[in-house]
């Protein structure tokens, strides 16, 4: 836990420190006005991909949506979920420390809900960050959001960010293998979040969109708000991913490296 | 007890042994006869294909919590958090089994634990001593320790004997896995002999050693005929250069080796007890033929 904590405190420099870069370069976007006709321009389903929505880019919630909410946030927060999910039990097993662990009083189920809990402490405190430092850069830069607008959008990638964690987590539990734990929810979190993009754009892809997390907790959250009842929905499905986890872990044999 | 393990490799067939409450018990078995997986099983890391494991009266399975409060466990191939230090290592430890650790402070300093330092940068007998006072620390009615003495000096291996003699002198019990019977003969009370997943043996130590084969020289005054000596039950001529013999012979025809001896004049007489190595690779070859 104490090396997690020094590592966790890395990634919230950096992320934080990349939240700053972009956020100071707004009021350089601001003033450029071609930029809202060139964006105009694209077509619809294209402008929800990438998160612009039916708003603006020279708006500080249309720019943030576009810049950080609609990719690298979702990017930061789904690797170090899937990471610290995936390393919690399974790179544990392999590096043959679970081992000792599960030798202690300590029942199985248990040591699997406490590091699910580690891996949600970590996306929530990343969540905190950024969510601390856009309060703090909106002023500076003129960003204009709303504050509830924006506790929601963290809320909402904070909930994706502990499903595929809890689902790396889970796959750990169930099978003694971390690139399995690693490239199960890598995968399901890409392809969820094309189909929350492109549904619109494939009229196929359409049913599937109720497996896309993405698509439950809302695109362009700054200037559409983020749904509350998805972000439910969302961490419903991460508590049904770790309760699996906890009765599939007690099943197997450990594997010892 | 049984363990098979997927892809149909038989790991143990039939074990079945008792340990004593306060004895030493050393279990032997090269690498691979499956000394690890017994003990995994012990602890309930990895579950039987068949029988059960009793231990203090509960089942190994299904009061796997409280047995393995009640135990310490050593494993063979100890790996910590490398980025932790000792201290901060026992600590997380400690936290973990939820009960004091009386004896924490004593044995770090007995066994002279590099407490500040990143475990890391710490060689492996250093890291096989955190994993000795973590086994320990909490006075456990019953240790398990795969291979506990490998990676430490000699020094360090006599005193880790002597916290073993300690434990079962206070009643408590010690069931320690070795490949080598040397490491053991002073500290267990009885040995079992595993190999290929089937017991092959549990004895006293003396009554290996009692069985095992004493090499005897004789020099004696001028040539004798070695048929003399090679006829006697129980004996094996091993080497014999002009007027000296070698052989081998067990307790029982120790007495008559001496009075065959004893016709002659003797300038010389060994008898060296046989190493329990040796014992040990005789009963690997008893168990081959059986089998």
């Amino acid at each position: 836990m104490l090396d997690r904590r020094r590592a966790l405190v890395a990634w919230s420099v950096g992320v934080a420190a990349y939240v700053l870069l972009i956020a100071a370069i707004f009021p350089s976007i601001e003033s450029s006005k071609e930029l809202d006709e060139l964006v105009e321009s694209y077509p619809e389903p294209l402008k929800e991909l990438f998160g612009i929505g039916s708003g603006s880019l020279t708006s500080g919630p249309g720019y943030l949506d576009a810049e950080l909410f609609s990719f690298m946030l979702p990017l930061f927060v789904l690797v170090l979920a899937i990471g610290a999910g995936a390393r919690a039990v399974a790179g544990e097993e392999e590096a043959g420390r679970l081992e000792l662990l599960l030798s202690y009083p300590v029942r199985r189920s248990r040591a699997v809900l406490a590091k699910a809990a580690g891996v949600a402490i970590e996306v929530a405190v990343l969540c905190v960050v950024m969510l601390v430092v856009l309060v703090l850069l909106d002023p500076v830069f003129g960003l204009d959001l709303a504050a509830g607008r924006l506790a929601a959008a963290l809320g909402g990638l904070a909930a994706v960010g502990i499903l595929y964690g809890w689902l790396a987590l889970a796959v750990g539990a169930a099978v003694p293998s971390r690139t399995l734990a690693l490239a199960m929810p890598a995968s399901f979190a890409a392809a969820g979040y094309l189909i929350g993009g492109l549904h619109g754009l494939a009229g196929w892809l359409d049913p599937f969109r109720v497996l896309s997390a993405f698509w439950w907790v809302g695109s362009s959250p700054l200037q559409n708000g983020a749904r509350v009842w998805g972000i439910a929905v969302v961490a419903t499905a991460a508590v049904a991913v770790l309760a699996a986890a906890a009765v599939l872990v007690e099943r197997r044999d450990l594997k010892v490296p | 007890m049984s363990k098979t393990y997927r892809g149909g490799v038989d790991a143990l067939i039939d074990l079945d042994l008792d340990v004593l409450p306060g004895e030493v018990f050393g279990f032997l078995g090269p690498n691979g006869a499956g000394k690890s997986t017994t003990i995994r099983l012990l602890l309930d890391l990895i579950r039987p294909t068949a029988g059960s494991i009793a231990l203090f009266g509960l089942d190994s399975r299904r009061d796997a919590v409280e047995t393995r409060r009640r135990l310490g466990y050593l494993p063979g191939d100890l790996r910590l958090s490398d980025r932790l230090t000792a201290r901060e290592q026992l600590d997380s430890l400690v936290r973990l089994r939820g009960s004091a650790a009386p004896l924490r402070e004593s044995l770090c300093e007995r066994l002279g634990v590099m407490l500040d330092r990143p475990i890391r940068e710490l060689s492996r007998g250093n890291r096989q001593k955190i994993g000795i006072v973590q086994a320990f620390m909490h006075r456990p009615e019953l240790a398990v320790l795969d291979e506990p003495t490998s990676g430490l000096d000699p020094l360090l291996q006599a005193e880790v004997r002597s916290l073993l003699r300690e434990t079962a002198a206070d009643g408590r019990t010690v069931f320690l896995s070795s490949h080598s019977l040397d490491e053991v003969q002073h500290t267990a009370d009885r040995v079992g002999i595993i190999r290929a997943g089937r017991l092959i043996d549990v004895d006293r130590v003396e009554t290996l050693r009692e069985r095992a084969l004493r090499h005897v020289s004789v020099t004696f005054a001028e040539p004798v005929d070695p048929d003399e000596f090679a006829a006697l039950t129980g004996v094996r001529l091993e080497h014999v250069e002009g007027s000296s013999l070698r052989l081998s012979a067990a307790e029982s025809a120790m007495d008559a080796v001496v009075k065959a001896a004893a016709r002659h004049q003797v300038v010389d007489l060994v008898s060296a007890p046989a190493d329990l190595e040796e014992i040990f690779l005789e009963l690997y070859r008893e168990a081959d033929t059986a089998g």
